[in-house]
């Protein structure tokens, strides 16, 4: 009896020192995982979005990151579409400000057109995928309160409740954050109803340049049975893009050196 | 007399105690499954189908066609939730009624259940079209476009709430459809899983709207609300107006025989009959269809009529014999030749309805088939069995106060026949002219008739949905939905293959080749030809130039694949365009939604808003960019409710103001006129879809069946009667009330412009099975008479007397009892109500003038044919 209590207590001492870390600092770690691992980087994406009926739309680009200040904070991306082949060298830029609205440009080469786009509302569909713009640029952390709900073996379960809860149309989502790589392995939304209707996944993590690096990732939308799966390939870090590249300049003229690998 | 009818006199306890078993067990055995559905598993439970696409086998291509469309561009049927307001000069732009709109608006994308097989069951929550939930496209200062919802929260200023009209209205795809013209008000439409779940999802609005205050109306409605409310009122009908008219009918016979015990036989029998076919067609697995659940209303009046044949003779000759058994005898003997006729030919008519290409026209005609049978046999038993059952003394003094004395009668009614009969002797050739006026007449009548129906007129004028329909089609575009799917006549993907392979030859490239080869083992599949450029790329991490090389091949792919997508193709939307257009010209039409207008729209807001900005771009990658532009949105998917993915393919959305099958064919020879005339860049085939087309391909299918069916049952009642009356002209004399009725009755539908529509389809049947009876009774009690008094001259005082009293009776007792179904609010029963009547009455009217006239005139012929 003395041996099988010892037994059973023992498992709840040993996780206990990790329960100790603080859900803000597991959300920081994993928010740096997701979107800050190097000073910049650059990625070829291969984007698949098969609906319910199995009809699969595919979108080519290129992506080109910058962090622009420190401490996992304000950030710059270039989109560059190289398929379908009638949308090629259409471009989105993003200048992502964690204390402000973001800047959003599309150019649009066959209209000869430079637009901004008013990013008010981040959770509109990316290029008609199943991930919003805010899937892609990461949502700012302090949006939401988290708590965390549970730390299994391998992961933080982390639960996220918004702040302003009429500005999104989830009511809370659930974030698997792996322990050691604080990589969200899966994400979990909820509608008011309490019901999961969509899921973000990490399909595949692959080590490059030390970083631990999602190469595949997947959003499905429950209620659409739609779902789109990004494949990365020539991912680099810590290149040395120059901060002109993602000006407007550069949206007609797009920077080729740095688009190719 | 009939072996039978003796049977039940000399047992006519067992004869009845057999009845009530019978249909006890009918009743136990519709009952049982349908309340325990559990314990009783080997018997079908009670279904109920309202819907009007079962009028076609589910098999029917069309249908097929329609299923297939509505998956493949993510098609729901929706109820239409229609807001108004009279009092405020803003209609329901103000504060206070959009935030109600607001509301609804999030409480239906919320409705949802788990259904019996686990699957959620409701509203489709991110495809309702409501304010809260819809785009909004529009320019945010210097050089901005900018999405959101139209009506992320609900305004807290009429300045506010006029914005969001303002908005909507600059949107081609809201404007009269969410939003009306005028400004005043607001349609919401909310997509739900199955048409099945309408009248719950419909009443958990209804509860949610009740908590609202202020001055909006609100009407819900749309096909499927209509469908299911017609579902529930069905029963209503079924349950009120058929027992109505069984009253009426009873208080009628009352009249006629003034003895309530007596006239309860042809209650029992039109009874028995109803619930023995009713549960033989649940029992059988058959749905209550909206035609099936006519079936009661169509037996009752057949089953009373033979009924009343025997007992108006029973009335008549009582006095003579003053004993049951001999009176039945009597009565059995004279009468049992005519009924069987009678019976058969009825029963002829709506059996031919098996014939028709509309499974439930056919199930209706086989079980009305059935249940005449049925009231045949209950006729020639339990009429004779209950009399029996009745004391002698209970029978004192029937018929004795109201025997007629064929020369001196004292009722107005035998008075008039007394009267009538003589009259069509004398006047016998102005009879037969008149008849060939009015003859003319009916066929210009008929000439007139106009082919139309449409189920949301199957509810009265003032009916909820009635008003709905007109208040919404008053200010929206239309809420009768037709769906023109356009795609190329060739094969895209045989041409892309072809293109691809020469561009492949062209480029000439180590990879292209290399692709070349394996297009045959890919067979020109976009998704195989992409994924083998993936996993060679995917295999090549380390030779960058390849990794390009084999990018540019992509390039050229997809570039081959781009001449597949044809309505990414400038030219080709302009001429969904110019379709558009013209289909505006109809006047049927409110407005239609397609590609072209997204794209337009996306244009125009790219550039600055201005309305010559409003058009399509003049080369493909500027129709793709808009269009993966407007992908960008909230609702991305609502693409692909257009179009394919592979724009291979596309809908246009036509919002009909009428949901009048009429309208819809003529908005479907305008399509093809349209196309006749202008031949399209690349040649393209079309194909209609939607519940308001598909109605039409069963109503041609109906109005061709039922003129098949009616001719083919008119020639095998024509060859029952020569053989009955075993003389052709006595066969063809037969035919001329029910030939004369029918062309009466649609006569009149052509001249007061009556739809042709289902029930009146039905009627024609009808006319058939009761038409004929009463020239069977007559003709054949005639020929009786003529044999003992010779001359016509005096045979027709016989024929006048009993044998028309009970023509007149029974014309009388069931054209009035059907009469309380014109006070129902559901029109077909009204339909057939009024109908019934009028068949009742022309049938009568024309056996008993036309009848006797053309014996008259042609009596040496006809009594001369009998004899050789």
């Amino acid at each position: 009896m003395r041996k099988f209590l010892l037994s059973l207590s023992l498992p709840l001492f040993v996780t206990f020192p990790a329960l100790a870390m603080d859900v803000s600092e597991i959300v920081a770690k994993a928010n740096h995982a997701a979107y800050y691992q190097g000073e910049d980087g650059r990625a070829r994406v291969k984007m698949v979005i098969t609906d319910k009926q199995g009809r699969k739309r595919t979108r080519d680009f290129t992506i080109l990151r910058k962090d622009t200040k420190s401490g996992d904070s304000d950030q710059k991306f270039y989109v560059y579409f190289n398929r379908p082949a009638d949308v090629s060298k259409t471009v989105f830029m993003v200048w992502k400000h964690v204390k402000a609205d973001d800047d959003r440009w599309l150019y649009l080469p066959a209209l000869d057109l430079v637009k901004r786009i008013a990013a008010t509302d981040e959770r509109t569909s990316f290029v008609g995928s199943d991930f919003f713009y805010e899937d892609v640029s990461g949502r700012n952390t302090t949006e939401d309160t988290h708590t965390l709900l549970e730390t299994s073996d391998n992961y933080y379960v982390v639960k996220s409740t918004p702040k302003k809860a009429d500005l999104v149309e989830f009511s809370f989502y659930k974030s698997y954050i792996h322990k050691t790589s604080f990589i969200p392995v899966k994400i979990e939304f909820f509608d008011k109803r309490g019901e999961k209707y969509r899921e973000a996944a990490a399909e595949k993590v692959e080590t490059i340049q030390e970083n631990q690096t999602v190469t595949q990732g997947s959003m499905t939308d429950l209620r659409s049975g739609s779902k789109t799966v990004l494949t990365y390939s020539g991912v680099q870090y810590d290149i040395g893009l120059p901060d002109d590249i993602f000006t407007e300049r550069y949206l007609r003229t797009p920077p080729t050196d740095y688009l190719k690998k | 007399m009939l072996l039978l009818s003796e049977m039940a006199v000399d047992r006519p306890k067992s004869f009845m105690r057999l009845a009530v078993l019978i249909s006890l067990l009918c009743i136990l055995g519709v009952a049982l499954p349908t309340l325990m559905p559990q314990q009783v598993t080997f018997l079908p439970a009670l279904s109920i189908d309202t819907d009007p696409e079962n009028m076609l086998s589910s098999e029917e291509p069309v249908r097929a066609y329609h299923n297939a469309r509505k998956e493949e561009y993510s098609l729901y049927d929706m109820i239409v939730v229609g807001v108004i307001n009279t009092t405020d000069p803003n209609g329901v732009f103000n504060p206070q009624s959009l935030r109600n709109i607001y509301e609804l608006g999030e409480y239906a994308r919320e409705i949802a259940w788990d259904g019996p097989d686990g699957q959620t069951e409701g509203v489709i929550g991110a495809e309702v079209i409501a304010p809260s939930n819809v785009d909004n496209i529009e320019q945010a200062g210097m050089g901005t476009v900018r999405f959101e919802w139209l009506m992320k929260t609900p305004p807290e200023t009429q300045e506010d709430a006029k914005a969001v009209y303002e908005k909507a209205a600059n949107l081609p795809f809201l404007k009269d459809t969410l939003v009306s013209g005028d400004g005043k008000a607001m349609a919401l439409y909310i997509p739900i899983t199955s048409k099945n779940i309408s009248y719950t999802v419909a009443n958990k609005l209804r509860e949610k709207i009740s908590t609202f205050g202020g001055a909006d109306e609100y009407h819900i409605t749309g096909l499927p609300i209509a469908q299911d409310t017609f579902g529930v009122e069905m029963f209503i009908q079924m349950a009120i107006s058929a027992p109505m008219a069984m009253l009426l009918i009873f208080l009628l016979m009352w009249y006629f025989f003034k003895s309530v015990k007596l006239i309860i036989s042809p209650m029992i029998v039109a009874m028995v009959s109803v619930i023995v076919t009713m549960g033989l067609l649940v029992m059988t697995g058959n749905t209550v269809h909206i035609m099936s659940s006519m079936i009661p209303v169509f037996i009752m009046p057949i089953a009373v009529l033979d009924a009343v044949h025997i007992l108006s003779d029973f009335f008549d000759a009582y006095p003579r014999y003053k004993d049951r058994r001999k009176t039945i005898t009597h009565v059995m003997e004279e009468l049992s030749s005519p009924m069987l006729f009678t019976s058969l030919t009825t029963a002829a008519g709506f059996g031919s309805l098996a014939f028709t290409p509309i499974p439930p026209v056919q199930i209706f005609g086989v079980f009305i088939a059935f249940g005449v049978a049925m009231a045949w046999l209950f006729t020639i038993t339990l009429v004779p069995a209950y009399i029996m059952l009745m004391s002698e003394k209970s029978l004192e003094g029937f018929g004795l106060a109201h025997h007629e004395d064929e020369e001196h009668p004292s009722t107005p009614l035998a008075k008039l026949l007394h009267a009538m009969g003589p009259y069509t002797f004398s006047h016998a050739k102005s009879i037969l002219a008149l008849t060939l006026v009015l003859f003319g007449v009916s066929a210009y009548g008929i000439s007139k008739v106009r082919i139309n129906d449409n189920p949301v007129k199957w509810f009265a004028e003032g009916h909820e949905i009635r008003v709905a329909d007109k208040e919404l089609n008053a200010r929206f575009a239309g809420t009768y939905m037709a769906f023109l799917e356009l795609r190329a006549q060739g094969d895209l993907k045989a041409s892309f293959a072809l293109a691809l392979e020469k561009a492949l030859e062209e480029n000439g490239g180590k990879q292209s080749l290399e692709l070349k080869e394996q297009m045959d083992s890919l067979g020109g599949d976009i998704d195989a030809i992409k994924d083998f450029i993936s996993t060679r790329q995917d295999a090549l991490s380390d030779d960058d130039d390849a990794y390009y090389a084999w990018d540019d091949v992509a390039t050229l792919v997809d570039e081959a694949y781009g001449e597949t997508e044809i309505f990414k193709k400038p030219a080709m939307l302009r001429y969904v365009e110019a379709l558009q257009q013209d289909l505006l010209k109809t006047g049927l039409v409110g407005k239609s939604n397609a590609l072209p207008d997204i794209v337009k729209t996306v244009h125009r807001e790219l550039f600055l808003g201005e309305d010559q900005a409003f058009r399509i771009p003049d080369t493909q990658n500027a129709v793709a960019q808009t269009l993966i532009t407007y992908q960008n949105s909230h609702r991305p998917n609502d693409l692909w409710h257009f179009a394919t993915p592979g724009y291979d393919k596309t809908v246009l959305w036509i919002q009909l103001k009428s949901g009048d099958n009429k309208d819809m064919n003529t908005v479907v020879k305008a399509v093809e006129d349209f196309i006749a005339r202008t031949p399209a860049p690349i040649a393209l085939a079309h194909d209609w879809f939607g519940l308001t087309y598909i109605n039409t391909v069963w109503q041609d299918k109906m109005v061709s069946g039922m003129m098949e069916a009616f001719l083919g049952s008119f020639v095998i009642v024509l060859v029952m009667m020569i053989a009955l009356f075993r003389s052709l002209w006595w066969g063809v004399l037969s035919m001329v009330p029910l030939t004369v009725t029918i062309a009466f009755i649609y006569g009149i539908i052509g001249l007061i412009g009556k739809d042709y529509d289902m029930p009146v389809a039905v009627l024609s049947s009808l006319s058939l099975g009761l038409a004929v009876d009463y020239a069977i009774h007559f003709l054949a009690r005639s020929r009786e008479a003529a044999k003992k008094h010779g001359a016509w001259k005096d045979t027709i005082r016989i024929v006048f007397g009993e044998p028309a009293r009970a023509i007149a009776r029974n014309v009388i007792v069931i054209g009035m009892g059907f009469t309380p179904l014109m006070f129902a609010p559901l029109v077909p029963y009204k339909t057939v109500g009024f109908f019934i009547s009028a068949i009742l009455l022309f049938a009568g009217v024309a056996t008993l003038l036309i009848l006797p006239a053309i014996i008259t005139v042609f009596e040496q012929f006809l009594f001369k044919r009998k004899d050789t």
